[in-house]
């Protein structure tokens, strides 16, 4: 049509443009800042199989269905399964990541109060998947 | 219009820069001591605000453009397909 102005649609695509932009700025920042693990974060190989957990600290020490870890310190858990896909879940404190067989995902925490909180799968993995469940123990350097 | 596209994209690419910024800043240097939960749930409040913002503006204009064009709307003009004997 002659005389139509399509000035507002190009300010629409430029508002569109922009606005997408920004949003994917804000989440690679926070994906850059959760994924960027701390110098000095100790190791913890978690090992996810049907259907329980288990963890092994740098100095060898494991443990399965619970994990005692000190406040204020960053772990970083190198994720592994054994059988099927489990994910690794600490609800508490936003931990979340799949275990796959053949891979070691890694993912990172740093806990900054004493407590006690649910590990627990959060992939459908078999018949007692929904068992399949851990205890977070968050203690005291000095304890 | 050349001139509006060029504006355009020029705007577009001072927006992009800061972005890629950050992106290209992390490099393999250790990270910081930082609350996971706090980062999460800012950036999905954040992203909330500005989806219920476009939302708004959104279905605001649809809903002044349905209002605006009806053709009872006092102001409303045939358009040149429509005839003119109305």
């Amino acid at each position: 049509m002659s005389g139509h102005s399509n000035y507002p649609e190009w300010i629409y695509v430029a508002v569109v443009i922009a606005l997408m932009a920004w949003v994917g700025a804000e989440a690679w920042e926070a994906e850059r800042l959760v994924e960027h693990i701390p110098e000095g974060a100790e190791v913890i190989k978690v090992t996810a199989q049907q259907w329980f957990w288990t963890f092994e600290h740098e100095d060898g020490t494991k443990e399965i269905g619970e994990l005692h870890v000190e406040v204020g310190k960053a772990y970083k858990f190198e994720i592994r399964s054994k059988d099927v896909i489990h994910s690794f879940n600490i609800h508490d404190y936003v931990v979340l990541m799949d275990a796959v067989p053949g891979r070691v995902n890694t993912v990172w925490f740093a806990p900054d109060a004493v407590g006690i909180h649910d590990i627990q799968c959060r992939e459908y993995c078999g018949l007692i998947h929904y068992n399949m469940r851990g205890t977070l123990y968050v203690e005291d350097p000095s304890s | 219009m050349k001139g509006i596209v060029g504006l355009l994209l020029i705007l577009a690419v001072l927006v992009m820069i800061p972005a890629l910024d950050l992106a290209f800043a992390a490099g393999q240097e250790p990270g910081e001591y930082v609350d996971r939960r706090v980062i999460i749930w800012n950036l999905f409040f954040r992203m909330m605000t500005v989806a219920f913002t476009v939302g708004a503006v959104v279905a605001g204009t649809m809903i002044w453009l349905v209002w605006r064009f009806r053709e009872s709307h006092p102001k409303a003009k045939p358009t040149a397909y429509e005839g003119t004997d109305w």
